[in-house]
């Protein structure tokens, strides 16, 4: 069992050192552990959220009215039912049927797709009524609404970012509460944890789409189907994050 | 032993000649030649960010300015800080000894996923290109990168920690590649009980740089987002709170201190037993040793903050909790000792390291008590005493390991042997060069002396004075030992024989240098690697 | 063995080092313990002419696993238990302490007591009364240690902490920043005074340096708000370069150019050098001059009044080189003594109401403001506080400039007035001042 002797032509000698087995263990543990640190990056900012949302209960509670839950909810579905979808592939797959895990994968991916436009509509009304990430504006002077801060502009060196950019269809109170600092806070997190989720969506549809292209060259069998498996637990987890996100930061009252 | 002195015919075979083109070094998949492209690439970083505290302590060797700015300075100790942290250490031990030697350990051809660490090497070459851009930049925030002032001052801190993102993502891909490795591909019989302790060392490591360094790597995100976009979440005029940036950052940064002892503590526990014919002492605690270090310090982050404004009871908790790390520490070093009573001792270079590092590592462990020690800790924290604690714990414990490892391993790395005396003449100078370094700023720090201050009171002067001329003598010790290693390795002529130091674990039961599959055969293991000396009665373990 | 810690200048400092002294004591012991037996062995089983002895395959011993286990966890226990209970001494007396505010700024530490004194890089406190200083930051943070004292804690922008303390010893002990905070961070020191209580009484109700102010000319004003808004700290007066320009002949150089390459020169643009000077310290990244890095100097707009920028204007203005303008400015000096005695005693006691601090509560228009008016003093007759009556003659103002509680009239307030005066004032001086008194009428 000399290991040159094993060696497949064009393939570097050290990919296939190990049993077929022991390598679809292998990779499935890599996979987990890859998954658990995907948690804890997200653990990062749920954290945080977790804290100032505890902090600046009124704040945050505000802020979240301004998110259309209805969107929210058709992602979900349609992410929930996607991830069925990459079930029914994977247990396709432990069949031998590259056939049927193509056409679930496909499916998969549009419904990754179909996420990524609702966010997209989301993103840009937010977008439109000034709710974007702290650009510099002239409409609103810095520091206006700033009661109390006794903090604020302290040497200077702070940007003062304010949201609305069309500010006319607002009331008072709005007006206020759109240039508070805790409010841009809730949008500054939130856009921070869609748009990595929103990252992760991508790179998902990206690795299934792949699996789809090994599919489609009938590469699965009943005793390889190690891609099918790690895509499908990748996507889950791409599930699964959302289905935390979407009531902590469209339902929580 | 027959085998060794075939494994150096002319003609044979081995990792480094079985292909030789410089395409086939960049591409390699071969976990020996990843290891060592790493360690050429972090010595590089070493010695640069050697320098820089060069400077700084020639620097600070007189107070008032002599010949730097105070922002130079301030750019000068984050410069040594991040490489030194970022691109040094942490890929340290783990990335090259760990690379070169882990399959070889386990009896394997080569680690889980050999592209993955080839990925992992070029994310690593990425972020280093991108740290040495930001730090020339320059950037003055210290490694911390403590909000709000990373978020206010004017230097290259998005580039910076993108850096420092992309080395993360780099550590946890060879961390993940490792906790694979060990489980998976152990040849037959190499149980989980008879696993070498570096391996276990490296197990626990890998796991660590697995867990914790996704939660700095978002944290960096964040901060970058914050300057960005000023999200708000660190900075106080936006309702955000600095204190969490800490609590994030040491998170990882706590655990990330272990990322670079363990292996340290496993390389003296090979080199230890091999040079005393001794088996280890009490084997099983040490390998228990490491897991619970690995464990322990994931709860004990909010040490670094203990006078940062957290509540009483937190710091209460902290404190308590980080005593647990020093009772696994204390078992190692016990173990360690105990390992030479009744050996054979010699007194090779890499015998003279390990036990030059039980020394340091004495000093390193009972400082650290005194910071754990809350109403100590408030005297001592932030000031000279712990920047001494960490360079005993990092310098003394980390390079001293990995200069240890590479002493000990080096025939096996390359088949050639060094030159022992200027092996030990380098020694020398680097155990008293660096003891003179960092042994006056422990007294320091007992006056009173601040840390990360350019200048200072005139009192302090003298002590200064010792601390710059013993890191000169440290710098001369280090480079005579690369310059002897490097110089062996080019020129010496004396070939290494298969297994010098007749050690019974598995890496040295292939010729030197290893051929490219790691063993002709797949090794088959009855018994762990420490079966030194005679049974007597009542031995087992 | 190894002892070097400063001072015990508080009252927990005795058990901080009490048991700091304990664990160095238990660190020497184990360390000396482990390496000597290190060393030891390595010398008794060292291996001799280079041949292998037989060894023994001792391969652990459960006994010793547990000892030692199980012993530095009772030693720790023990360390960690008076490291919490020393620790809340710390706080001792926090309740009925002293309160005192101090705010770090890159880089200054500045201190407000409860009167609204308030100082900056120094900060006076009595001996054996505890003492909390709380603390917060306005831009970065910040770390307050006094070494002395034992207590550290960091300042947050945002964030109130605190530390708690109790002198005992009367003396000068540093206080560092120690959370690096920037450029100048090893400069922002402060100075922690701790003298009897009397003393701090008398100090803290002195307000005469803030009365002062009112009543100084712009460019000496100029003089004290350099050192106390923290200019000297990167600007000085000699004419080299530290962080940021010298303010030597700043005033008086003509041209600038900028690091985006524009030029300026004043007189011949509309912009004058006041109008830039004021610009730059206000907000300082608007123009940064060729060689020097952006984003260094705090933007001081929001923390200077305009006559505060005036008065800075007017002290840069002044460090035009000649050293004669300078020490005029200096209220010592040789020549200082000689034209005071040139003077005749009424312009005498001019010059010392002016530079000592009297115009600050005694107007000379009739009205009174912290004190009463100079104007037609002498002579005038009343009723004192305790219900004595006076006469203002030459005895009694003599006693009110020395020791001003020793008789209050009726209506004011006693501890308003400094009482150092008889440390500041001659004889000669205080006749000098109840002659220019006598001319008020």
């Amino acid at each position: 069992m000399t290991a040159a002797a094993e060696t497949v032509p064009g393939e570097p000698p050290h990919a296939h050192h190990w049993s077929p087995v022991n390598a679809y263990h292998g990779a499935k543990l890599g996979m987990w552990l890859f998954l658990a640190t995907e948690l804890l990056l997200f653990g990062v900012l749920f954290t945080s959220f977790a804290i100032y949302r505890y902090t600046y209960l009124g704040e945050f509670h505000d802020a979240s009215l301004k998110l259309d839950w209805k969107l929210g909810a058709i992602n979900t579905a349609v992410l929930i039912l996607s991830s069925f979808t990459a079930a029914l592939a994977m247990d396709a797959a432990q069949r031998g049927n590259n056939k049927r895990v193509k056409n679930l994968l496909l499916f998969t991916v549009a419904c990754g797709g179909i996420f990524l436009v609702v966010k997209y509509f989301e993103y840009s009304h937010k977008y439109e009524i000034g709710l974007f990430p702290g650009v510099e504006c002239p409409v609103v002077e810095a520091g206006d609404a700033h009661h109390g801060d006794a903090h604020h502009g302290a040497g200077g060196h702070h940007q003062e970012y304010c949201w609305p950019k069309d500010t006319s269809a607002l009331s008072a109170e709005q007006k206020e509460m759109l240039v508070s600092n805790k409010y841009k806070m809730y949008f500054g997190l939130y856009y921070c944890m869609t748009a990595l989720h929103a990252l992760h969506v991508i790179i998902g549809m990206g690795l299934l789409s792949w699996v789809c292209f090994l599919a489609a060259r009938n590469r699965f069998s009943e005793q390889y189907y190690t891609p099918v498996e790690l895509g499908a637990l990748y996507w889950h987890l791409v599930d699964l994050i959302w289905i935390y996100l979407f009531p902590l930061l469209y339902l929580v009252d | 032993m027959s085998a060794g002195a075939e494994g150096v015919e002319h003609g044979e075979k081995n990792y480094l000649n079985h292909e030789t083109t410089i395409w086939s070094w960049l591409t390699t998949v071969d976990h020996k030649r990843i290891g060592l492209m790493y360690l050429f690439t972090i010595t590089a970083f070493f010695i640069i960010g050697g320098l820089a505290a060069l400077t700084m302590r020639l620097e600070l060797a007189r107070s008032g300015p002599d010949f730097m700015t105070p922002d130079q300075y301030n750019i000068l100790f984050t410069l040594h800080g991040a490489i030194m942290i970022f691109l040094f250490i942490v890929p340290g031990i783990p990335a090259t000894m760990g690379n070169f030697l882990l399959p070889l350990m386990i009896g394997a051809k080569d680690v889980a996923f050999p592209r993955l660490n080839l990925l992992s090497y070029y994310v690593y070459v990425v972020g280093a290109a991108m740290a040495v851009v930001a730090l020339l930049n320059p950037i003055d925030t210290g490694w911390t990168f403590y909000a709000p002032y990373s978020t206010q001052t004017k230097s290259a801190v998005i580039l910076m920690t993108g850096a420092a993102f992309v080395l993360g993502f780099s550590s946890i891909l060879t961390g993940l590649n490792f906790v694979v490795t060990v489980h998976r591909l152990r040849c037959p019989g190499m149980h989980w009980d008879r696993l070498p302790v570096f391996v276990w060392a490296l197990y626990a490591t890998a796991v660590i740089q697995t867990l914790a360094t996704p939660v700095v790597g978002i944290t960096l995100l964040l901060l970058i987002m914050e300057r960005w976009l000023g999200v708000g979440v660190f900075d106080p005029a936006m309702g955000g709170d600095p204190v969490l940036y800490e609590h994030f950052f040491w998170f990882y940064s706590h655990p990330v201190v272990y990322i670079m002892v363990l292996p340290a503590f496993g390389v003296v526990g090979e080199i230890i037993p091999v040079f005393s014919r001794k088996p280890l002492f009490g084997y099983k605690m040490v390998c228990y040793a490491s897991l619970a270090i690995a464990l322990v310090g994931f709860l004990v982050w909010a040490h670094h903050m203990l006078v940062a404004g957290i509540s009483d009871p937190s710091a209460i908790y902290f404190s308590v909790i980080t005593f647990g790390v020093a009772i696994p520490t204390a078992v190692k070093v016990f173990n360690w000792v105990s390992t030479m009573y009744k050996g054979s001792i010699s007194f090779d270079t890499p015998m003279l390291y390990a036990m030059a590092f039980v020394f340091l590592f004495m000093i390193a462990g009972t400082t650290g008590i005194y910071l754990a020690t809350l109403a100590v800790d408030v005297f001592y924290h932030d000031t000279y005493f712990v920047v001494a604690h960490f360079h005993y714990t990092i310098q003394g414990g980390a390079v001293i390991g990995l200069i240890a490892a590479l002493h000990f391993w080096f025939p096996k790395m390359t088949g050639k042997m060094y030159n022992e005396a200027i092996a030990k003449v380098a020694f020398v100078l680097v155990f008293v060069g660096f003891n003179l370094t960092f042994l006056p700023q422990f007294v320091l720090g007992m006056q009173g002396m601040p840390r990360r201050y350019f200048d200072y009171l005139p009192e302090f002067e003298e002590l200064h004075m010792i601390s710059s001329f013993g890191a000169v003598i440290n710098g001369f010790g280090y480079t005579f030992a690369l310059v002897n290693l490097l110089g062996a390795w080019i020129f010496s002529r004396r070939k290494a024989t298969e297994n010098p130091y007749n050690s019974l674990s598995l890496e040295w039961q292939t010729q030197s240098p290893p051929i490219h599959e790691n063993f002709r055969e797949t090794p088959t293991v009855d018994d762990y690697p420490y079966a030194y000396g005679t049974p007597v009665e009542g031995g087992g373990h | 063995m190894f002892r070097y810690l400063p001072e015990q200048a508080s009252k927990v400092a005795p058990s901080v080092d009490w048991l700091h002294n304990w664990i160095t004591d238990l660190s020497v012991l184990f360390t000396v313990a482990i390496c000597g037996a290190m060393l030891y062995f390595a010398f008794r089983y060292r291996r001799q002419d280079g041949v292998d002895h037989e060894t023994p395959r001792i391969e652990g011993s459960n006994f010793l696993e547990v000892l030692w286990t199980v012993v530095p966890t009772l030693i720790c226990i023990w360390v960690g238990y008076y490291g919490i209970v020393i620790y809340q001494d710390m706080r001792e007396g926090e309740e009925q302490a002293l309160v005192i505010n101090a705010v770090g700024k890159q880089w200054i530490w500045e201190f407000q007591y409860e009167n609204g004194k308030q100082t900056i890089g120094e900060f006076v406190v009595p001996v054996n009364r505890p003492v909390k200083v709380v603390l917060t930051a306005t831009d970065v943070l910040h770390s307050f240690f006094v070494p002395a004292m034992r207590v550290k804690k960091d300042a947050v922008p945002g964030r109130y902490t605190s530390v708690v303390f109790t002198p005992v010893k009367t003396g000068e002990y540093h206080t560092f920043c120690t959370e690096y905070c920037g450029t100048s961070h090893s400069a922002m020191l402060a100075k922690l005074r701790v003298v009897s209580e009397s003393e701090y009484e008398r100090w803290v109700n002195d307000r005469s340096q803030d009365l002062a102010k009112l009543t100084m000319s712009p460019a000496k004003l100029g003089a004290r708000l350099y050192e106390e808004k923290g200019c000297n700290a990167c600007h000085n007066l000699s004419g080299t370069r530290l962080v940021g320009p010298s303010f030597l002949k700043l005033y008086q150089s003509e041209t600038r150019k900028f690091a985006d390459g524009s030029e300026i020169t004043f007189g011949e643009e509309e912009e004058t050098i006041e109008e830039y000077i004021r610009e730059s310290i206000l907000y300082p990244g608007k123009k940064v001059v060729e060689g020097y890095p952006n984003g260094l100097m705090p933007a001081y707009e929001g923390q200077l009044t305009d006559d505060e920028i005036k008065a800075l204007i007017a002290f840069i203005k002044q460090q035009d080189g000649s050293a004669a303008t300078e020490e005029s400015e200096e209220d010592s000096g040789e020549d200082l003594q000689a034209k005071l005695a040139a003077m005749s005693p009424v312009e005498r006691g001019q010059y010392h109401y002016q530079n000592k601090a009297c115009i600050g509560c005694h107007s000379l228009d009739g009205s009174n403001l912290v004190g009463p008016t100079f104007k037609g003093l002498y002579g005038k007759s009343g009723e004192l506080a305790d219900g004595e009556s006076y006469t203002a003659d030459d005895e009694y103002l003599k006693n009110s400039i020395w020791d001003p509680n020793g008789q209050i009239v009726a209506g004011y307030q006693p501890n308003q007035m400094p009482q150092n005066y008889k440390d500041q004032l001659s004889e000669e001086d205080l006749e000098s001042i109840i002659e220019y008194i006598k001319t008020l009428e």
